[in-house]
Order: structure tokens, then sequence, then C-alpha cells
């Protein structure tokens, strides 16, 4: 293997020799003022030899004896040609192009435009604005980055999965995450959940949504298309929008070879962990106990008695020694013992990339690994990249290229959540010291079996040791493209891909383990395989009728398929401890299964673009697709779009230096979807009963048991969902284009849902699929850039964006108010949609309120009536949000920050209720042994008045009134501020890089999560345990975020 | 132009592949199951209905358990608010009674043993639901779109019909269902018949044991039903009437097999619930600590309990008596008892005292003793010695309303570990005389709840529902 790849790369390092030449031109290429132009390019003219700026403005190019002309370029400046002669230093000052700025965006189809003629928001990032900045999942790099995209990770484990909605939700029960474009070919985004043990996928830090196979060194740009009008052409897959990302090619050194060497290092550490007392140990009503986890007991430093328990009326083991009847032991508090569970995780991140070609002809092979050790022990994410490329023409006419991508992906987690060793360490007693059962392996005994105090729950090193979840993740994609120019307007072009990955999974219980007490193995096979085929025609026409007016015309078609195939077998009741092979299982009914899907999609669509004197656009498509998921009958649809932009300062010639572009845009679009595949008929299912409690699951011995599915299919046939939507923005520039506005309103209706739901339980079933509902987005979006500072060594640069997005569920079926959403949740919290309300709240129980709106006390124990069920308890749907990037150039420095700030939004946290019922938390410290009384009031039944509460209960019990994990106390308004990214970057000026023979030297620093500063919750508000899907806002016992701080360094060779 | 001819065919021949998205049949799932395994489905799933979370809310409110921690802490002080969603969605209305349904649709002209079996499981989930919850879906519940939102029937019309309203009585349902079983069935079951083993006569006693239970279940309403139907059936001397006959249905020692009371006391929730301390105190007045010790252990050698909503700190969980192997199994393989010769004693004994009918109350009444503690596994010796020397406790004696709570009080313990079964008979009755539990809540903290409120789920997607659901203090029909 070593050999060949050594033998790929001297083969490209002598394509690049191909072109090697005789004479050396150097030079500086700087704007009017003076400052340098990075990655302008300078070619010698006719030919293909050429290259670009470094940051500083240099440039060294090679050119044949022969050579007469230099082309100087660069995006918005003025070409400039150079007449050789026998000069061999070339200094360039380019003039700016006030009024033809030109940003090419990747679009739909992967069509290249320039961004003025779009009538629809689009937002481009560069592939250098996400990598090397920390982060491993290039969709948590966007995050802070982007205007109308919300993204919250599950948590910071390694590998952990994150969700992303652009422009909120549109579909009750449908995906909603935006459809991944890899240069033209859909990828899947997909998270693959296993879970053996009884809570489903409640049991935390599932592997990750599979966008983090993505190795953010490949990527060239991001391009994100918010709305149904951008991504219309995409059809019913992109109407929650498309992250289309398009990956670097190997032309752009300009017929040079380059050998690229990436590295990083970094470390995480855990992040927003809740501030604790350490006043008060182990115990409850002021008496220690030993095996109470919560921090009720005695003060530290009390002297001990029988009464309060420190002088032992029993024997105890009290971190892990013995202790007999009539002993004391060291009671003190271990201030860190939480803080101390987790490790300092690394992540070393190597690339290498090398590339040669020109324009056309071009090849780049990079190979990139990543190796995290997780915050938790014995968690890891291994991502090894391994990817091919090249571009070539045969001919004049055609062209040719692909790309192939192998990606080999391992995560190791451990569960977390209700019950797991993971919740039992939030909030965990202040006297135990947890590192003494790892040091010495003792989180077991002797036998392997669990060893911890407390009943009911995992030592939580044992869970970490003992329970791991392992994914390796096996994944192809790659494309290939042809393009033939039949005419010098008609171009043909066909481009074919695929995606195809294997994830073999083991998850493991111990025997012993608190939610598997017998033990199981559970091997599990995701598959999905998805095949993409477009012919695309594509005519461009000027001076059409008349003079100015241009037309680039397009149809094609797409046809697409999915497979996807879950097989897992689980072995349950292990004999041999220790042996996770799942022939040591005695049942293997429970889990066991398959769950297969594949489903087809026919596309045919046209778009039509006219542009009139590069100021007017005008752009219709439409596009028809067939479904296999619909009924025949039904299976096709036709849904159209059409936008308009017009750049005013052009037409009405608006002149000026200081308002230097203006540009307004209006869109209509609507987008189809199709439905998931076999919700057409009834079926039946294998028979179960119960939830993580109890249950039972068929067969039972030899006798097999089904029942109806909970699902009933419509009598009358589906029909496909559509979502209308209508956006206007505007786009102004100033002082030369320096500062920029990007303003943009949007208003989607979605209606006619394909939904499942829900019916009364009592017909029998649970849930009806119809063409039902109502969901309305509206939003503001902003972006705003600005060079605020530009001399001739000094830049400051700082981008902008804002989000206002206003979801609303307007209807859902008659006589259904609310009803879940799919997926895993515990009753008492449940993720719901309801009608008036924005999608996504949390239903579960509130305490009853009297007419002027306090909480009622129960006059019985002082504490408050229990709660009423069905009520909203949470919104997860924040305000508002923005996010602010600065960047300062000073010579070779580059210091860069992110802020990202959440105005409201709500979290429900076990977390922090368990902190808070535990007496963990640091609040709980204060008076505690005084008589507490919780706010609230006492109705009288006779008079049917009401009185202020005045009964005094202990602080235990006070706090653990506050404490519920379902309870309104543990609802949290979620603003937080984020200190998202941190980075400064040097790059080694040439005079030394020429001395080493390099063609370039950066050295990086970056911090990530440097800080959050949240004034209404205890905790880092911003993570959703169940990670990327439709349910969001609950924080339910996992692992916490982690801060990166780490260091980079790039070599160009 | 001869390669745009080209190029258009290769583009019109993509679009007739019809075949092409014919792909829209799930792998995963059968659109058609037999009988044979639908039948295993429903009767383990009335059993998972009867010994799940309705059974720990209910052993709650009547003081056979005591709730320490989570949901049955919650249940033990009255907080039922918000509960038993997956019982109501998942245990009763979904899966059980929709795939009785279904069987009775397909099989009634065909099998009708299939069909026979389907209406006697449904008749006993029907009861379990209208006898926690009073008015609830019946007539039109459990047939899909047909229906998707029921009328709830008021719980009388459910126990004796309502013509004009279309309501069948459980009675007639019962009875429907017996004359399926002697009809000639093309379709018969065997193994698939997990508690009878296809043994169709030991169905008609089930049926007739149920008409038993629903006629003394009314009898406080409607005597003149309850006495007519409990002299018929023992006229006809077709119900259960040894231990060996009882409707228990079997449970398995492994994993995904073994019964609701072992997974959730023994696997997964070992530290919520344990014995009260005021059924031991109950116990001892009975002297009948050795069968208390059938029902519950006593790991350090004595019973360990603790006081119903009790906010003291509870004892170490190793040591609490906690359900023991007779509702359990060693690992779980217990079965659950849904109808048993015991209960049909006990009910003889009470009608024979109150309504009249044929037999010898007291007869009945120590038959009833003596097969409960036999059933729990009471050596004849034990059970001998027992009789020997509390002659008091085990022979009727004073009013009738004194011998009636002698009777139900016996019954109260046969019936440890089935809840639902003591709540009926304690609401209906009265006894045994419980007090309310510590720190009480819910709805209203002076009264032992005399019905479950309705779910949230039902609540919020059935518009036929009752709204505000009626609180937990609102007396049912049937009681007293």
């Amino acid at each position: 293997m070593r050999k060949l790849l050594f033998l790929l790369m001297a083969a490209m390092l002598a394509i690049g020799q191909l072109h090697a030449q005789q004479r050396t031109i150097t030079g500086k290429v700087t704007d009017e003022k003076g400052a340098p132009i990075i990655n302008a390019s300078v070619i010698v003219k006719g030919t293909n030899t050429g290259t670009v700026t470094k940051n500083d403005g240099t440039y060294s190019i090679t050119v044949p004896a022969n050579a007469k002309t230099l082309v100087i370029s660069s995006v918005t400046m003025e070409e400039a040609q150079i007449d050789i002669g026998s000069q061999t230093v070339i200094n360039v000052s380019l003039q700016t192009i006030g009024k033809n700025l030109q940003e090419v965006v990747v679009t739909a189809l992967g069509i290249a435009r320039d961004k003025r003629s779009l009538g629809y928001a689009s937002q481009n990032l560069k592939g250098e604005e996400l990598a090397n900045k920390g982060e491993v999942n290039l969709v948590n790099a966007l995050q802070g980055k982007v205007a109308g995209v919300n993204i919250t990770n599950a948590s910071g484990g390694a590998g952990a999965s994150v969700n992303i909605n652009i422009r909120g939700i549109t579909s009750f029960t449908g995906s909603n995450q935006p459809l991944f474009v890899i240069d033209g070919i859909p990828i899947s985004n997909d998270v693959d959940r296993t879970n053996s043990g009884p809570n489903g996928t409640l049991g935390d830090n599932q592997p990750a949504n599979r966008a983090l196979d993505i190795d953010m060194n490949n990527v060239e740009s991001v391009n994100i298309l918010k709305g149904p009008a951008a991504a219309a052409l995409y059809g019913s897959r992109a109407s929650a929008g498309a992250i289309i990302i398009t990956t670097k090619k190997g032309g752009s050194a300009r017929g040079k070879a380059e050998v690229v060497l990436n590295s990083n290092f970094s470390i995480q550490s855990a992040f927003g962990l809740p501030k604790v007392q350490n006043m008060y140990g182990e115990g409850t009503s002021g008496v220690f106990n030993s095996t109470s986890n919560n921090s009720f007991g005695p003060k530290f430093g009390s002297t001990p008695s029988l009464a309060n328990g420190l002088l032992l009326g029993l024997s105890a083991n009290i971190n892990n020694v013995n202790y007999t009847a009539g002993q004391t032991f060291p009671y003190e508090a271990f201030p860190d013992n939480i803080n101390d569970f987790f490790r300092h995780g690394t992540t070393a991140e190597n690339e290498i990339t090398i590339t040669s070609g020109d324009a056309v002809r071009n090849q780049i092979l990079s190979i990139g690994n990543v190796t995290q050790k997780g915050i938790l022990y014995n968690t890891f994410l291994k991502r090894t990249t391994l990817r091919f490329g090249a571009n070539t023409a045969v001919g004049a006419k055609m062209k040719i290229g692909g790309s192939i991508t192998y990606t080999n992906t391992a995560q190791r987690g451990t569960i977390g959540g209700n019950n797991s060793g993971l919740a039992s360490l939030l909030g965990l007693a202040r006297n135990i010291d947890l590192t003494s059962y790892r040091v010495n392996g003792t989180y077991k005994n002797a036998n392997g079996t669990n060893n911890y105090p407390f009943s009911g729950v995992d030592n939580p090193y044992f869970d970490q040791f003992e329970n791991p979840l392992n994914s390796y993740l096996n994944r192809f994609t790659g494309n290939i493209n042809v393009g033939y120019d039949l005419l010098n307007w008609l171009n043909i072009s066909y481009r074919a891909g695929g995606d195809i990955y294997t994830d073999r999974r083991k998850q493991v219980f111990a025997i012993s383990s608190n939610r598997v007490p017998a033990g199981n193995v559970r091997d599990e096979m995701f598959f999905r395989n998805e095949i993409n085929g477009d012919l695309i025609i594509r005519a461009t026409r000027n001076n059409l009728f008349t003079h100015g007016l241009s037309l680039t015309a397009l149809i094609g078609q797409n046809i697409n398929q999915r497979r996807f195939q879950d097989i897992a077998v689980q072995g349950d009741q292990l004999s041999v401890p220790g042996f996770y092979n799942v022939g040591n299982g005695a049942v293997f009914s429970v889990g066991s299964g398959e769950a297969s899907t594949l489903r087809r999609l026919l596309g045919y669509y046209g778009q039509a673009s006219f542009n009139f004197r590069n100021y007017v656009f005008v752009e219709l498509t439409g596009r028809a697709d067939k479904s296999s998921t619909l009924p025949k009958n039904k299976n096709t649809y036709f849904y159209p779009s059409a936008n308009v932009a017009f750049v005013f300062t052009d037409a009405l010639k608006i002149n000026s230096d200081i308002f230097s572009y203006g540009k307004i845009r209006a869109s209509y679009a609507k987008v189809g979807r199709d439905a998931d595949p076999y919700l057409l008929n009834n079926v039946y299912v294998n028979g179960a009963f119960g939830n993580n409690v109890a249950s039972f699951t068929f067969p039972f011995g030899a006798i097999g048991g089904f029942g109806a599915s909970s699902r009933l299919s419509d009598t009358i046939p589906l029909s496909p969902e559509f979502t209308t939507s209508y956006e206007a923005g505007i786009n102004l520039q100033f002082f030369s284009n320096r500062a920029s506005i990007d303003v943009t309103y949007y208003s989607e209706d979605s209606k006619s849902q394909i939904l499942n739901v829900a019916v009364a339980p009592s017909s029998g079933f649970r849930t009806y699929t119809t063409n039902i509902g109502e969901l309305t987005n509206k939003g503001v979006e902003v972006n705003v850039s600005a060079t605020v500072i530009r001399t001739r060594d000094f830049t400051w640069d700082l981008n902008g964006n804002y989000t206002r997005q206003r979801n609303k569920v307007v209807s859902i079926a008659p006589g259904v108010d609310n009803s879940p959403i799919p997926g895993n949740a515990f009753i008492g919290s449940i993720p719901s949609f309801k009608v008036g309300y924005h999608y996504g709240v949390i239903i579960g129980g509130v305490i009853p309120r009297s007419p002027d709106g306090q909480r009622l006390i129960n006059p019985a124990t002082g504490t408050y009536q229990p709660t009423v069920a069905g009520q909203v308890l949470a919104d997860p749907n924040a305000d508002y949000q923005f996010g602010v990037t600065n960047t300062l150039n000073y010579k070779g420095f580059n210091l860069g920050c992110t802020f990202d700030f959440t105005k409201g939004g709500q979290v429900l946290s076990f977390t922090a209720a368990t902190y808070k019922s535990r007496g963990a938390l640091d609040i709980t410290a204060v008076d505690r042994e005084q008589p507490h009384i919780l706010p609230g009031v006492i109705l009288d039944p006779a008079s049917g008045k009401y009185s202020a509460n005045n009964i005094q209960i202990s602080g235990q019990a006070y706090w653990q009134a506050l404490g519920g994990l379902q309870s309104e106390f543990n609802v949290y308004d979620a603003t937080v501020l984020h200190l998202r990214e941190l980075t400064l970057g040097y790059t080694v000026p040439n005079k030394i890089t020429n001395r080493l023979k390099l063609a370039g030297i950066r050295f990086g620093l970056f911090a990530r999560n440097v800080f959050y500063v949240a004034p209404n919750a205890p905790i880092d508000p911003q993570l959703n345990t169940q990670g990327a899907g439709n349910i969001r806002g609950l924080d339910l016992q996992g692992t916490p975020n982690a801060r990166t701080i780490g260091a980079n360094i790039k070599l160009t060779i | 132009m001869k390669k745009i001819s080209f190029l258009l065919l290769l583009f019109i021949s993509f679009t007739s592949c019809k075949k092409y998205l014919d792909v829209n049949i799930s792998p995963n799932n059968p659109p058609a199951v037999p009988a044979t395994t639908i039948l295993p489905t429903t009767t383990i799933g009335l059993a998972f209905a009867n010994s799940n979370d309705l059974d720990r809310a209910t052993s709650a409110l009547v003081q056979h358990i005591a709730g320490v921690a989570n949901q049955t802490a919650a249940y033990d002080i009255y907080n039922l608010d918000g509960a038993f969603d997956n019982q109501w969605n998942g245990e009763i209305y979904g899966v059980d009674l929709s795939d009785l349904q279904i069987l009775i649709d397909q099989y009634s002209a065909t099998s009708p043993a299939y069909s026979g079996i389907a209406k006697l499981e449904m008749a006993y989930l029907f009861s379990i639901a209208t006898d926690l919850w009073g008015e609830v879906p019946y007539s039109q519940a459990a047939q899909g779109t047909k229906s998707l939102f029921p009328r709830f029937d008021k719980q009388e019309d459910i126990y004796q019909g309502n013509a004009s309203l279309g309501i069948t009585s459980l009675f007639d349902l019962v009875k429907s269902g017996l004359a399926d079983l002697v009809k000639t069935s093309a379709l018969k079951p065997g193994n698939d018949d997990i508690v009878y083993k296809g043994d169709l006569t030991k169905w008609a006693r089930m049926g007739n044991t149920l008409l038993l239970k629903f006629a003394i279940q009314i009898s406080n309403k409607n005597p003149s039903l309850a006495t007519s139907t409990i002299a018929s059936v023992i006229a006809g001397n077709n119900y259960i009437n040894s231990n060996a006959l009882d409707f228990e249905v079997p449970f398995g020692a492994t994993v995904g097999n073994q019964n609701a009371l072992y997974t959730f006391n023994n696997i997964n929730r070992t530290g919520d619930q344990m014995l009260s301390t005021r059924l031991l105190n109950l116990a001892k007045s009975l002297n009948d600590t050795v069968r208390l010790a059938k029902f519950f252990t006593k790991p350090s050698g004595a019973f360990v309990s603790f006081d119903n909503g009790s906010t003291a700190t509870a004892p170490a969980v190793a040591t609490r008596s906690k359900y023991n192997a007779y509702l359990t199994g060693a690992t779980g393989e217990a079965p659950i008892r849904i109808l048993t010769n015991f209960q049909v004693q006990f009910i003889l004994a009470e009608a024979a005292l109150t309504l009249g009918t044929p037999g010898n109350a007291n007869t009945y009444y120590q038959a009833g003793i003596t097969a409960s503690m036999q059933k729990v596994g009471m050596t004849a010796a034990e059970i001998a010695s027992y009789f020997a020397t509390n002659p008091s406790v085990v022979t009727l004696s004073g009013t009738i309303e004194e011998q009636r709570k002698q009777i139900i009080t016996q019954k109260y313990i046969a019936w440890i570990g089935n809840g639902i079964e003591a709540f009926d008979d304690y609401r209906r009755t009265g006894y045994p005389v419980l007090a309310l539990v510590n720190n009480a809540a819910g709805d209203n903290p002076n009264v032992i709840p005399t019905r479950l409120p309705y779910t949230p789920a039902e609540l919020a997607a059935n518009p036929n529902a009752p709204s505000p659901r009626p609180k937990t203090d609102v007396k049912l029909w049937f009681a007293k």
C-alpha cells in the first residue's frame, strides 16, 4: 500500500515536471491603495501556465522562453495584461471593479452562477472558514456563521451527532434536515441509531450524523441554499434546504504540482458543567447514608455522632474502603469529583494533499486522518479519508471529470441518560471520590460485576469501560461527469454518482449492568446506498430578440434510488462474562431483525434564466417528479418556481463610491415532497409490549406473535405534500463594496402534509397516515459584512448574521390538538406539535395556578400540588440568533473570532434537575439548614380564597420539590452567548519560505467553545441529547459539551 | 442534429420504465398473518395489561405495596394525572383490542373457535377498562378507520347493554363468545392457545367465570341481573372450580418472555416498590404471615415493609420485602393469574350471602381460603394448622355486612399481585377498610381515588373524550 502511494505521488509530481520551464519572474500584486491581493491569478497568456499570489500578494512564476504577456486577474479587480519583455520582477497594481462585482456561487445541480443574478438568498462559505478550527464535524463548523440556520449538537462526546435545520421545520414528521450534496451528488447525512438497552434512543451518545465523514480539508466551498426557491431544482429532497459542498480541484495551482501538508492537534475538556456546593455531603435529612447519592447529609466538619451517621451504626463501604459499625471515616468534599471523571480529550488531524495540473486537466489526491480521544474514557473517533479526483478534456469539446472518496470512520461511545452511570455522576454526592474506582479498576468486582455503593445504577466507569457502543464505517462516495459541447451554445452533460456505506456496530452490556442485568451483545449493520444520475442539456444564447438579453435554458432528467438496510442480531442473557460474541447469548429474539427500505424517484426539470444587460434577471423553473412511495395514480407531481433580481444601481446608473451596489430580489416557489416508503398499506408487526421498566417481546419460546401495526393507512390514497414559499430580499453595498448588508424576508406555508397523525388511541391504533395539517414559517435573515479597516498591512473584516424565525402549527387534523413527534420520549415530557404553538413544544405536567398565576401549594405538605398533565412545558424555538465573525490581518498574522448568540428558546434539563434534587448544585447549600418556604399560594376550600404559602419545609424538601426531572422548574431559558471560535494564524513570509524551498508555511492556534454566558441556566443550554432529528430541547443527562484548544500547521511544497 | 435526436431518445427511454417505480411493498412487515400468531399476542397482551403499570397503581392504591420511588411512589399518594398512556394505548385498546377485533372480523364465519376466544378476551379487557375509568370507548372502540374517534359509552350501558345506542352488553359479548366456541370451526387453536392448549371446553369455563365476575361487579346496581346470571352459571356447573382450571397466562424464564412483575421489581426498577406496612399489619392481625411470605420475600429473615406515602428514608434495597416467587417466578416465569378458582369461591360465597344464590356461603368461603393457600404453595399441613388455630378467621360470623367484610378481606389477600381485582372489590364493597396514605395529594387528598384519570393521549386526540376529565374522587356506577 505504501509503495503504491509513493508511486502515485511520484507520478503526479512527474506530471508537474512536464511543465518545467526556463525563466522565473517574481513580483507583487496590490490594489490601488497598495494592499496586497491574495490569490490573484498570474497566467502566461495563451497557455495554462500560471500561479496565484500568496498572502502577501507576491508571486513567483516560471515562464517559457517564448512567453510574451502575463495576464493578472482577481475576482474583485480589473484584469491587467503586462508585456514581459526582459523583466524578471513585475509588480502590478490592479483597479477594483466597482460595479461589476462577481461572486461565483454554486447553486442547485452544481451550476456555478454569478451571485448577482440570483433571485433568492444563499450564503457561501469557503473551506478555509471551516477547516482547522477545532471541529471535525462540518455541520458544527457552520455554527454561528450562517443566517437562517439552527445548529445544535447532542453533546461534546467524540463524534456526537449534530442537528441542523434551515429556516425551521417545514414537515411535521418527515426529515427536516437539509439535503447534503457533494459535487452534485446527494449524500446521506442520516443518523443511524443503535440501542439494545431498554431506553431506546434515550440512551444518549449515538454515533454521528454522517456529514461527519466529510473531511473539511477537501472542501473548497459550502453554499447553503436556504429555501425552496434556491433548491427547487433539487425537488422534494431539498424542501428543507440544501448544503451544497464543492470539493477542491487540482487545478488551482496553475500548472504546478503542489503538496500541502496540514496538521492539527487539539485538546478537549468538558465544558458547561454546573457549579456545585462543597459544604454538605452524602445523605438525607442531615444524616449520612453511604448508599444515598444525595448531598443532603451532614455539613462537612460536623462532629461524628450516631445521630448524624458520621459515627457508623452499621458497616459500610465508603469510597471503596470497608468500615465497621462504630468507626468513623474521612468525611470531606471532593470539589472536583465530577470534573475529574472526564479526561482531556485529544484530537490529532493530519492531511496531505497533492495536486497537479491546470484549470482543465488536473488531479488531486488527498489523504487525511483524524484521531480523537473523547472527553469520556474509552471513547474515540478515528476517521481516515482517501480521495482522488481528476478532470481532463478530450479534444476541444468534451470534458470528463470525477472523484472518488473512501472514508473509514470508527467510533466508540457509551450510554448515558436516565439511570445510566453518567446520570449518577451528575450531582454526585460531594464526598465521593470516584477516581479511586477507575485508578484501581475497582469499578468492577473480582467477578466482573458492577461495584458501586448506589443501587439501581451503574458505576459511571463501569458504563464507560464495560458497556461501549462501537461503530466501524466504510464509505465510498464518488461521481463522474461528462460534458460535451454539441454546439458553441449547446452543452450536454451527464453526471452520475453514488454514496454507499456499511456501518458495523457492536453494542455490549456487561452482565450486572443496571439496564441489562443479564447482559447482551448486539451486532448491527447499517447499509445505505444512494445512486443518482442527472442528464442536463444547457443552451445559452446572447442577444436573444434584442441586444443585451441573454437566455440560459436547461432541461434535465434525474434518476435517484435510495436503499437502506438495518440488520441486527442480538444475543441476550450472556453465559460467559466479558465474552462478547453474540453466540454467547441464550436469547436471540429480542431486538434481532431487519428493516429495509428502497425508494426510487424520477424527475424531469427545466429552467430558463433571462439576463437583461446584467441588471435584470428573471428565472423560471419547473420540475415534475415521479416517486415510488406514492400511490401509482398520484405519483407524478409538478411544481414551479420563479425569481427575479434587479440590480438597480446599474439600471439607474447610480455611480457612487459611497452607495456602490444595490439589488432587490423576489421569488416564489412551490416544492413537492413525496411520502416515506411503505405507508400505503396496513401491516402487522412482531408482538411486543411495555417499555423500559417492563417489557415482553415475541416469540414466546417457540410461539410467534404478531399484531396489527399501530399505524393505519388512509382509505383515501395519499398525494404529495407541498410547501409554498415567498421570499424577498435586498442587498446594498457601500464604499466601493467594502460594506454590505443583505436582508431577506421569507414566508413558507406547508399544507396537506403526509402525516402519521394521532388518532384516538381507543380506535385501537395510534396514528393514521393521511394528507392533513398546516405549518407556516416566516423569518428574517440579515447578513452584514464590512472591511472596517484596510491599510497596507492591516485589515479588519467583520461578518455578521442575524436570524429570526417564526414557526407556527396552524392545524393538525380535525379534533386533534397535539400529536407527538415520532421517536422515543419519556412520558411526562413528550416533544410534540400543538395547534397554535411553535413546532416541537414539549408537553408534560404543569403545576396548577391560582387565577392570578401563582402556583398552588398542597397544605398537607407545603410542597406544590401535583401537576396537571398535557400542558406545554417548554418551547425549544429561539426568538432570534446572531453570529459575528471578526477577522483581523496584520502582515502575516491573522486573528479570527466568532461569537454566536441565541435569545430565548427553552431546554428541559434533566441534568440540572439531577444536580438540584441531589443537593449538589451550589445554590442548594445556601441557608440549607434554615427553614424554606416555596413561593406559592394555598387555596382554602371553604372560602375559596388564596393565601400566601407560609408552610416551612426543610432545605431538602424545598430543593427536591424544585428538582423533578420533568418539572417546569427545570425548564431553562436557553439564551446563551458563546465565544464559539478563536483563531490566530501566522503565514511565514515568502523570504523565509523561499529559503526553505517551500511554497508556504502557515501556523495557527485555535480554540472552540471558549466560553459561554447563559444568564438563566446553570448549564450550557445549547445541547440536544437526541442529536439530529425533529426532537429538540431535551438535555437527558448526557455528555456535556466540550471545549477545544489546539494548534495547526500547514505546509505547502 | 443526429446527436441531439439520439440524446432525446436516451432521455425518453429513461422515462418508460414503469416497473422501476414499483417497489413500495414493505419487506419488513407482513400484510397479513395467520390467526395462530395473533392469539398468542392478545393473550399475553391481556396478562401484560393486568400486571404492568395498572397493577402497580392499583396495588399501591389498595395498599398491597408501598411506592418508594418514581411512578409507584407518585401513584401511592394519588398522583395519577398524566399516567397510563402506555396502558390505555398499547396494552388495552392498541395491540390487544384491535387484534381481537381482527380475529372476530376475520374468523367469525369460518373459524368461530378463534372468534369465540377473542370475544371472551375482549370482554375481559373491556371490563378492566370500564372498571378503572368508568365511561370508556366500547361499542365503537378498536375498529380502526371505521371509527377514528370512538364514542365514550356509559358504564351501565357497557355492563347492561343499550339497544337504542347499539351497545351490546359485556354479558352478551361473553355469551356470543360461548356460542361461537361450540360452532363448527375450520381452524382450531392448538399450542397457539398458550393457556388451555386448544381445549375449548376450558375456554367455556373461562367464559362462564367471566359472567360470575361481571355479575358480582354490578351486584350493587342490578342485583336481579347479578342473581340470575350467577344462578344460571351455578346450574350449568361449567365454570372454573378447581385451581387446575385457573385462567392464568404463562410467562417464560428468559429475557423478553418474563412477566412484568419480575422485570419491573427484579430487573429494571428494583428500588421502586415494596411490601406495605398496612398489609403486613393486616396479615399479622390474621396470623396469616405464612401465606404472606409466599407473596413477599424476607431477605433479612423478617418482613421489611414501608408505610404508604411515608417520606421517611426507605430501608436499603437489599433488605426490603418484595414480590416473591409465587408472583415473579424464580426468573420471571410465574403465570399472571386472571380468573381463578379462589376468586370464584369468594364470588359464590358473597353471592350466596348477599343475593341468596344457591350454596352455603361459609362453605364457599372456606373453599376460597383453601384454594388461595394451595395456590400460593402452602402445604396441606400448613393449611390445616391455619384453619385449626384461626377458627374465627376462617368461619363466617356476625351480620351479613360483617361476613361480607370477612369474604372480601380474604379475597383481598388472595389477590396480592393483582391489584386491579382488589381495587374493584374495595370500591364495590369498601373492604378492607383502608386509611388514607401519608402525605396524600392528587385530585383530592382526602379520598382514596375511585377511578383513574383519563390519559393525556386520549384526551388530546379524541374530541369525544369527557373534558375536563372527571376527578379521581368521582365514583363509578358500580361502586358502593
